[in-house]
This record gives C-alpha cells, sequence and structure tokens, in this order.
C-alpha cells in the first residue's frame, strides 16, 4: 500500500515537472524571451544606478504603455493573418493634430473650444474612418504593406496641412489632463488604460465569437473562408480597432505634451528610432507569429514591457540613439530567426 | 504565326494591361506639367528629371526586382543611407573609387545575406526586413556617429554632375548602363527567368525543381546592390549623409515599382515598368517643386499616385475574376445543355 502511494506521489511530482516543461517547449520562444528578461533584470539591477527605484519601474511602464496600447492594436490585425500597417504613426500623428486643433479652436467653432469630450469624438471618428477605408482596400485582396505605406504618406500630408507643419498647442489647464498626466492610485493613467486596454483585448479574443474567428482566420485562411468567415469583414474590423488604439494614444500623448504637431511620432522627435517599427518591434518580440494565428494579448504586453526595459537600461547606461537603435533592431531580428528556426515545418509557416 | 515589328509591340500592350497604364500614367503626368508650366519641357529641365532618375531609378529597379520574386525589400531605405554615410567618410581618406567599392560591396553583402535568411528559413521577406530596417538604421547612426558626414573636398560631386550629350551626366549614364544589364539579365538568362518563376509560382516551380535559394539570394543581392549604388549616388552628389536620412525612398521606390506595373502576387513587371514607373514619379515629384509645395505635400501626391494604381489594379483583378466565372458558367451551361440532349435522345429512343 505505502509504496504505490509514494509511486503515485512520485509519478504525480514528475508530471508536473513535465507539465512544466512541456507548457515551456510549447512555448519556446516566450520561454526564451521570458529568460532573458530575467537575466537583464538581473544585470540591470547589479550594474545600473537608481535602476531598482519605483520612481524608474513607473517610467518604464509608463513608456511601455504608450507603445503597447498601439500594440495591442496591432495584434488584432497580425491574428487575422494581415502582417501589419505601416501608417501607425502617421494615423497617430493625424489624430494628435485633429484633439489639438479641437482643444486650441474647437474646429472653428466658438462654443466648443477646450470640449473634450468633442475633441475625442472627432479625433475616433478620424481614426475610424482611416481603419475603415485602410481594411476596405486590404480586404478586397491587396497587400496591406503597399495599401498602409500609401495611406501613411496620404495622411502624414493631411496632418502637415492642417497643423501648417506648426506646433498647435492648447493652454494648460483643460479637461484632459486627468488622460495626460493625471495618476490614480500612484500610476498614471495612462498606465491603467494600457492594464484595461490589454485585460479587455485577451477576454475579447479568448472568451468570444468574433476573438475565434480572428484566430481561425489567421490560422487558416482557406477553412475560414469555406466556413463563411472572410478576410473583407475581419480585415476592415480588425483595421478599425488598431487605428482606433492608435488614436486613443495620440490623443493621450496630445494631452500629456499639451501640443501637437505632424512628426511628434516620427524618428526626428527622440525615442528610439519612429514609432510604426518600435510597435510592429513590440508585436514581433513578444513571440507572436507574423503569419497570423498564433499569439495572444499576453505576449505583446510582456514585449512592449521588455523593449521599454532595454531602452531604459540603455538610456541609464548612458548610450546615445544610434546604439539604442541597434539594440532593439538586433531585438527584432533576433526574435525572427528564433522564432523561425523553432517553427520550422509547423503550421505558424505557410 | 510570323509577326511583324509593330505587330509585336501591339500586341506586347494588348496583352500586358499593366504597362499600358504606366505608359498612359506617364504620359498623363508628363503633359499635365508640361501643359500647366512653361518651364516643363525643356532641355535643362529634363538633364534635372534624368539626374533624379539615376536615384528613384534605382530604388525603383530594387523593388521591382524583389517585388518580381514575391517578396518586398523595406530595409531599402536603411540601406542607402548607410551605403551613403560609408561612402562619405571613406571618400576623403582613400579616395571615391575604393569608397564605392567598399560601400556598394557591403550594400551587396547585406542583401544577399538577407536573401539568403529569407530562404533557408523560410519567412517572409516584409518581417525580416522590418528588423533589418531598423538594425540597419541603428548601424548607420553608430556609424554617422549621429552627425550629418560631410565631405571636405567637393572634386567629387563635381564630376559627378557635369553634364554630357546635353542631357546625361556620369551617374545618370552609368545607372541607364545598369538598367540595360540588368533588363538583359532578368529577361534571358536562367538566373533570371528563375526569379521569375520563384515569384510567380513558388510552388509549382519548386516542384519542377527550380531552387528556392539561388534565386531569392540573387534577387536581394541585385537589390541590395541597387540600394547601395542610389545611397553612393545621393551621398557623392549631395556631399553629406545622415544616419536617419533616405526614408522616404521606401515610398517613393515602391510607388515606381507599383506604376511599373508589378503585382505583389509576383512574376509580373520588368525592367521597363520599372524605368517607366520612376520615371512617372520623377515627373510628379520635379512639377510639383514649380508649386513650391512643401516635402509632405510631395509625399502626399506620391502616396495618392499609389493609391490610383492599387485602384487600377484591383478593378482589374475583379473584373479578370468577374470574366472568367463568366466563361466558366458558359462552359458549364453548353455542357449541360449537351447532357440534357443526350438525355432526350436516351429518352426518345
Amino acid at each position: 500500500m505505502i509504496n504505490t502511494t509514494n509511486s503515485e506521489i512520485q509519478n504525480q511530482q514528475i508530471s508536473y515537472v513535465d507539465k512544466i516543461l512541456s507548457y515551456y517547449k510549447e512555448r519556446t520562444l516566450f520561454s526564451i524571451l521570458l529568460t532573458i528578461f530575467v537575466i537583464l533584470f538581473l544585470y540591470g539591477i547589479f550594474s545600473t544606478n537608481n535602476y531598482l527605484t519605483i520612481f524608474n519601474f513607473k517610467t518604464i511602464i509608463r513608456d511601455a504603455a504608450l507603445y503597447g496600447i498601439m500594440a495591442i492594436g496591432l495584434t488584432f490585425v497580425t491574428l487575422s493573418g494581415n502582417f501589419f500597417l505601416l501608417s501607425l504613426k502617421e494615423t497617430a500623428a493625424i489624430c494628435c493634430v485633429s484633439f489639438a486643433v479641437g482643444m486650441s479652436t474647437g474646429f472653428g467653432v466658438e462654443a466648443w473650444v477646450g470640449n473634450f469630450a468633442i475633441s475625442l469624438s472627432v479625433t475616433l471618428l478620424i481614426g475610424l474612418v482611416a481603419g475603415v477605408i485602410q481594411g476596405f482596400f486590404v480586404g478586397l485582396g491587396n497587400n496591406p504593406i503597399v495599401v498602409t505605406l500609401g495611406g501613411a504618406g496620404i495622411m502624414y500630408g493631411l496632418a502637415a496641412w492642417w497643423s501648417d507643419n506648426l506646433v498647435v498647442s492648447f493652454r494648460r489647464p483643460h479637461d484632459a489632463e486627468w488622460l495626460g498626466t493625471g495618476s490614480f492610485l500612484g500610476l498614471p493613467t495612462i498606465t491603467w488604460s494600457f492594464i484595461l486596454f490589454a485585460i479587455t483585448a485577451e477576454l475579447l479574443l479568448k472568451r468570444t465569437n468574433f476573438g475565434r474567428k480572428v484566430y481561425l482566420i489567421g490560422a487558416n485562411r482557406a477553412a475560414g473562408k469555406a466556413t463563411g468567415h472572410e478576410n473583407f469583414s475581419m480585415a476592415i474590423i480588425t483595421f478599425t480597432i488598431c487605428s482606433l488604439c492608435c488614436a486613443f494614444v495620440a490623443v493621450a500623448f496630445a494631452a500629456q505634451m499639451s501640443s501637437a504637431q505632424a512628426n511628434y511620432f516620427s524618428a526626428e522627435f527622440g525615442s528610439s528610432g519612429d514609432m510604426t517599427i518600435l510597435v510592429i518591434a513590440t508585436v514581433l518580440v513578444g513571440g507572436n507569429s507574423i503569419m497570423g494565428g498564433y499569439g495572444s494579448i499576453l505576449r505583446t504586453s510582456v514585449g512592449a514591457v521588455f523593449i521599454a526595459m532595454i531602452d531604459n537600461m540603455m538610456v541609464l547606461n548612458g548610450l546615445n540613439s544610434g546604439p539604442r537603435v541597434v539594440g532593439v533592431g538586433l531585438m527584432i531580428v533576433f526574435s525572427i530567426l528564433v522564432f523561425a528556426l523553432f517553427a520550422k515545418g509547423s503550421r505558424a509557416q505557410e | 504565326m510570323k509577326v511583324n515589328f509593330i505587330q509585336k509591340i501591339k500586341l506586347n500592350f494588348v496583352n500586358n494591361p499593366d504597362l499600358s497604364f504606366a505608359f498612359f500614367l506617364a504620359i498623363a503626368v508628363y503633359s499635365y506639367f508640361a501643359l500647366s508650366t512653361e518651364m516643363f519641357a525643356s532641355h535643362n529641365l529634363s538633364f534635372a528629371i534624368l539626374e533624379r532618375f539615376a536615384v528613384l531609378g534605382l530604388i525603383g529597379l530594387a523593388l521591382t526586382i524583389c517585388i518580381i520574386a514575391g517578396e518586398i525589400d523595406l530595409s531599402i531605405g536603411s540601406n542607402a543611407a548607410l551605403c551613403a554615410v560609408i561612402v562619405v567618410k571613406l571618400t576623403d581618406p582613400i579616395g571615391a573609387p575604393f569608397a564605392m567599392l567598399i560601400g556598394i560591396s557591403i550594400s551587396t553583402l547585406i542583401g544577399f545575406t538577407q536573401g539568403f535568411f529569407i530562404a533557408f528559413l523560410r519567412v517572409r521577406a516584409i518581417v525580416l526586413t522590418v528588423g533589418t530596417l531598423m538594425l540597419l538604421r541603428g548601424i548607420s547612426l553608430v556609424v554617422a556617429q549621429e552627425k550629418t558626414v560631410m565631405l571636405t573636398d567637393f572634386r567629387v560631386p563635381d564630376f559627378i554632375t557635369t553634364k554630357m550629350l546635353m542631357y546625361f551626366s556620369p551617374a545618370s549614364l552609368m545607372v541607364i548602363f545598369i538598367f540595360i544589364l540588368v533588363g538583359i539579365f532578368m529577361r534571358y538568362t536562367k538566373y533570371g527567368r528563375e526569379i521569375y518563376a520563384i515569384g510567380g509560382a513558388r510552388k509549382e516551380s519548386l516542384a519542377a525543381g527550380v531552387p528556392l535559394k539561388r534565386p531569392l539570394m540573387i534577387a536581394f543581392a541585385l537589390s541590395g546592390f541597387c540600394a547601395g549604388f542610389a545611397g553612393t549616388v545621393i551621398g557623392l552628389k549631395s556631399g553629406t549623409a545622415q544616419g536617419l536620412g533616405l526614408q522616404y525612398l521606401l515610398l517613393a521606390g515602391t510607388v515606381a515599382a507599383f506604376v511599373g506595373g508589378v503585382s505583389i502576387l509576383g512574376g509580373k513587371g520588368g525592367v521597363i515598368g520599372a524605368a517607366v514607373g520612376s520615371l512617372t514619379v520623377n515627373f510628379l515629384n520635379t512639377g510639383l517643386v514649380f508649386y513650391a509645395m512643401q516635402v509632405h505635400f510631395v509625399q502626399f501626391f506620391t502616396s495618392v499616385l499609389l493609391v490610383v494604381v492599387i485602384i487600377f489594379q484591383t478593378m482589374s483583378r475583379i473584373f479578370d475574376g468577374y470574366q472568367t466565372r463568366k466563361s466558366y458558367l458558359t462552359i458549364i451551361d453548353s455542357r449541360s445543355k449537351i447532357l440534357l440532349e443526350k438525355k432526350k435522345n436516351l429518352n426518345i429512343s
């Protein structure tokens, strides 16, 4: 009797270890990422001054939140097998300018000056229209890269034309301050909205009918078509979600700076490289399959925090923008190569 | 059936609606600007357009080759910027020819490596080149030490832009020479046809014994070479280079390639199309100069051109599908008629 129970317990223990191992095996890139994450975190603690402070932690999360929200939107597009948008920063730019124009001049109507609700709704409407139009073209069977490259040029041109390529600023005590610089329970509002967006998106993807359709169309477009789920409507919906996320980030950023310009999100404006590539990097580094159908919001969020952490570490170590861009580029290439190596012959490839 | 030369050209246009649309667009844009501004149709301006063609034509050619192979190279702007930075930095110490040699071979090597990884790992080029876009940009920032690199000796820029034969300069002559060489390579050699094969029908050509690695590596090496050459021309012409510059080349080159009639599915298009497409974009860019537009407006109108081409391609694809479906339906109808008649005959007998 005693022997059998012992062996049973042993069996249970082994199966437990096996479970963890198999979990890691199934998610190779994710686990590699987590390992590097932990190693770099430890390295950061011991090598960098002022790394392990609550203030710095807040900075990291805040940075991560800005492109994390955009990346959450992009994850929908990527999961549905439509690669990615190259017009992320331009969508954000035109939304940013629209919000600032709304706050400073009220779109030409005297009574709307500084009206947060109207500015926000007009901005979200612009994001919606941008997403629907691009999604429509992609849904007709065009390549998303080419379509969004064209869309990017048009939106940047419109944003620069609208703002005369100048900084549009509005006065500091405004209605949107709670979104830009306010904080709640010690964390900035933008971080809370990142968490909220992530939870909502994860629930949407994992628990609803719509989310499962996204996975289906990404994993097997032919099967999706055969069961009546065409990419046409899916492209429009996912592109709209992505553009709305960009619009939200733009509003938060404009509220934080209380001004807006067409090139706020491009390479000339500090940060490591431009926003579009950084967001795509976030999605890729997290380990989502770019061919679609495989990945989750959790991975994207971890990717966002990871990139923000490494960027922060490089800044604290006094590196210039060159090495920082090299660092982000290396991360993208590394994750693509590792993912391709481990996914060789599996469904993550064509 | 024997066809004479004019009929051959006519057939070429009829069978290739994209190329005819490219010619139509080019003529339309040129004649619009020629009619609306007096200066446009002049000898000096033709020289200026060919000078711009020396840069943009190469980028258009590079992207055309990649898209023919069924992939797209997003890192082209960064590759050109890296080459420009290297060439401008090395011209002073070791002279222009060696600097060009080093810069262009580095670019070609980068393209070659990309092609190897794409073929070996079977990833999509879109994915890998987004990574290398960032990586190469960072490397060129590091090489340039986040500053603008400048030439001190301006004999090389002067030589490159000297006017010869009324319309040409050494740079544009070299570019036209490269165009002819690449055109012959793509059209008449086995390796060039392989690039078309893996672009047009990858699974079928792999099954027929076409290797995947060689054509992809050749295509990406060619595109890297063209990007490097374009970067060299830009860098040496202006005498300056920046790590963050030249990102606009991706949009302009893509527009040139798509106006020239490539299809994103691969296997279509050619060098003539690339030349016509980049000339169209050059007409547009040069013509907008007369209206004293800001840079973002040039970008805006270039994107509008791209959207026009996308709409044309989508419409022609939908129309094609409609026609094929119609022809299938007529075949099915005729067959069902024959079957019905047979059935009738059987019933009667």
